[in-house]
């Protein structure tokens, strides 16, 4: 049982950040319907703003703001910097591709993606980079928590878990509940309607890249916090966020956010009970099952096409 | 959405020739394609291939600098000018051996450092060899690239480094024997290098007496939550033969995290004082530390003055070994051609015999007769102390 507990604290850690990357996926797809394959390279770009920051601040073994002020900061600045850098991406590479054939913006995100990867190697070197969390207060995110049974549930877990449900809820309750989500909406079911019932499109889909990169930013934080970066981990990642944008349905948000939880549990539980082999060979093959037999997703809308 | 769908399956198909690719090895030797005489004094090349980007970057990044920096300072000394080139393999087999082909093609180029991983050793040797070059790694450990009855390796292959079948062997047996741990767990991260490293250690550890559960990571994985639940309370000791020390040191805080007792041993890839340093942890290296060999402080100075900012970690310093070996054999063929270098195969010749003193990993530096390994290569272990440092325990 104590394992259980522990495998689903592992998982909803996991899923937690795949569904904060697959909520940018789907925001964009949504709206563009356009595969945005930069995206995992934002989280990325997130994870080295947040150590840049962490760094400014003193750097984990002597910070000069309490760790909980930190820890805000550097999910803000990510958040921040992860905007602007997607609001960057969607006017140069793919604004002036917007009524190209489809294949053209796909090229032009894997042109942006590997932009990213090298720029960023470039800039700070090919080696791993550890945020090194578990110097923060003695250990104090590790190491202090609440018990369940036999299994402590530490800070940083409880930490990573909740911001990433507050930031899904915010996000839902934007979409769903304000003017500029009921135009995102709009936008995203017929964008020519919308355009002709005054929607500023242009705005809407810079607002989708603002959130979605945001998004992407702190997921990359989160991460970080607890696993080594690198230039090349958004690869990894955004394939996964974008296996479950697709397992939810690409496009819906409620989807992103339990295709990402269900991925983290598969390959959390995969890795415990089956093999650690497996864990990726278990992802992808729910992704071809759903592709086969519901490519439209837990949430998604299936195409109706009018003969 | 099947358009999507049929997008999808392209790329998935894609991915699969990818794979496919990349797992090809090179047909056999079709014979040699000596260069022409070159003349000495002209400006001969060296290739390095070794991953410069990708998952493996930090480590061709690294080995490239020391690699540099030995031909900057060393060249004179040999009497030749080299330009190095570096071809970028990715850590992908098949990308090894389009870059071998194409340093095969360039008559200037009269040796190969590296390449610097196993699996792209295997790919290539055979290429390399046909047309006479010597390769000579700084890092491929893989025991069946030099010994054994099927090895996967050409005579052309050296290595400054010993292999897995020394260094496995020399952690086991200080984990059963100086650690009394009876139960140990090894994780490798599906990649050749940790593969066989992993293996060689599980055997001995069998041999011993030891209980050993055997578990893989991706290599791109650097969560270990769900393995470290898996890791038995009893364990005494989780075997890390990964090649990114941030790696090791996330394992070993996520054995803390979950109140396992285990302690880490890494292998050779995670000895870096700067990135694993959990203290009670050990790690194994093919050398002690050189930044405590007198003659080594001059050098890693001289490095750190054109590499600002650069750490000191345990794949570099063999890169500069490797360069040295191979300038040695160059400038020894030189000599036995008066002046020219009669065909790539002549340096093949002279690496074997190239023997150096003050070898920047510690003594003094030669081969085997028996093998293209170093004689006598020994690995030693260390313990992170409480205040970081590495502190040698065997």
């Amino acid at each position: 049982m104590d394992d259980f507990i522990q495998y689903t604290i592992n998982a909803l850690t996991l899923g937690s950040v795949y569904a904060l990357i697959a909520l940018g996926y789907s925001l964009v797809y949504g709206i563009l319907k356009l595969l945005n394959f930069a995206h995992g390279d934002v989280f990325m770009v997130g994870a080295y703003i947040g150590f840049g920051m962490l760094n400014l601040l003193g750097g984990a073994t002597s910070p000069v703001v309490p760790v909980w002020l930190l820890l805000t900061i550097m999910v803000a600045t990510a958040m921040a910097g992860c905007a602007v850098i997607g609001v960057a991406i969607e006017r140069f590479a793919y604004r002036p591709l917007r009524d190209a054939p489809r294949i053209a913006p796909l090229i032009s995100a894997l042109g942006v993606s590997f932009f990213l990867t090298y720029s960023m190697q470039l800039l700070f070197g090919a080696e791993q980079r550890d945020y090194n969390a578990f110097s923060l207060d003695n250990g104090v995110l590790f190491l202090k928590g609440f018990d369940i049974g036999n299994v402590r549930v530490p800070l940083l877990r409880i930490v990573i878990i909740s911001s990433a449900f507050v930031l899904m809820i915010a996000l839902w309750l934007l979409v769903n509940r304000t003017r500029t989500g009921k135009a995102m909406r709009a936008t995203s079911f017929d964008r020519e309607a919308a355009a002709m019932m005054g929607i500023d499109i242009d705005r809407v889909i810079r607002f989708a890249f603002v959130l979605g990169s945001a998004l992407a930013g702190a997921a990359g934080v989160m991460f970080a916090l607890r696993a080594p970066a690198s230039v090349t981990i958004g690869f990894v990642a955004g394939l996964k966020g974008f296996t479950a944008a697709v397992i939810g349905g690409i496009g819906s948000i409620p989807g992103a956010m339990v295709g990402g939880l269900m991925l983290g549990f598969a390959e959390s539980f995969t890795q415990g009970y089956v093999s650690t082999r497996w864990s990726d060979l278990a992802v992808f093959t729910i992704l071809i099952l759903f592709m086969l037999f519901r490519p439209q997703g837990l949430f998604g809308r299936a195409d109706i096409r009018k003969v | 959405m099947k358009k999507f769908s049929r997008l999808l399956a392209l790329l998935c198909i894609a991915a699969l020739a990818s794979a496919a690719a990349a797992t090809a090895r090179p047909s056999s030797p079709s014979g040699s394609s000596a260069a022409s005489a070159l003349n000495c004094k002209s400006t001969l090349k060296i290739a390095f291939l070794t991953p410069l980007t990708g998952d493996a970057g930090f480590l061709g990044t690294e080995q490239m600098s020391w690699a540099k920096y030995a031909v900057k300072t060393l060249q004179g000394k040999y009497g030749l000018k080299i330009q190095l080139l570096g071809g970028d393999t990715q850590l992908d087999a098949s990308l090894a051996s389009s870059l071998a082909q194409k340093y095969v093609a360039d008559p200037k180029v009269v040796a190969i450092l590296g390449p610097s991983t196993s699996g792209a050793v295997a790919a290539t040797s055979q290429t390399l060899y046909a047309a006479g070059l010597a390769h000579i790694s700084p890092s491929a450990t893989r025991t069946s690239l030099t010994k054994g009855t099927n090895r996967e390796a050409t005579p052309g292959f050296f290595r400054v480094v010993p292999d897995d079948s020394v260094q496995g062997p020399t952690d086991a047996r200080f984990m059963a024997k100086n650690l009394k741990a009876k139960k140990v767990v090894l994780i490798d991260a599906q990649e050749p290098y940790s593969v066989g490293l992993a293996d060689a250690t599980q055997a001995t550890l069998k041999s011993l007496g030891v209980t050993t559960i055997r578990e893989s990571v991706n290599v791109s994985q650097s969560d270990f939550s769900s393995i470290v639940t898996k890791v038995p309370s009893d364990t005494d000791i989780v075997f890390a033969p990964f090649q990114q020390p941030p790696k090791a040191q996330t394992l070993a805080q996520q054995l803390i995290e979950q109140g396992k007792k285990a302690k880490v041993f890494g292998g050779d890839g995670t000895n870096d004082s700067d990135k694993f340093k959990v203290p009670g942890s050990y790690v194994s290296n093919f050398a002690g530390p050189i930044d405590s060999i007198p003659y080594d402080k001059a050098i890693i100075a001289g490095w750190k003055k054109d590499n600002p900012g650069a750490t000191l970690g345990s794949f570099g310093p063999p890169a500069y070994g490797a360069a040295q070996v191979a300038m040695a054999a160059i400038s020894k063929a030189c000599a036995a051609g008066h002046g020219k270098l009669a065909s790539r195969k002549a340096v093949i010749k002279q690496v074997k015999s190239v023997q150096i003193k003050n070898w920047i990993l510690g003594g003094s530096f030669r081969f085997s007769s028996k093998t293209n390994d170093p004689f006598n290569g020994r690995f030693t272990i260390f313990q992170i102390q409480s205040d970081g440092k590495y502190k040698v325990v065997a």
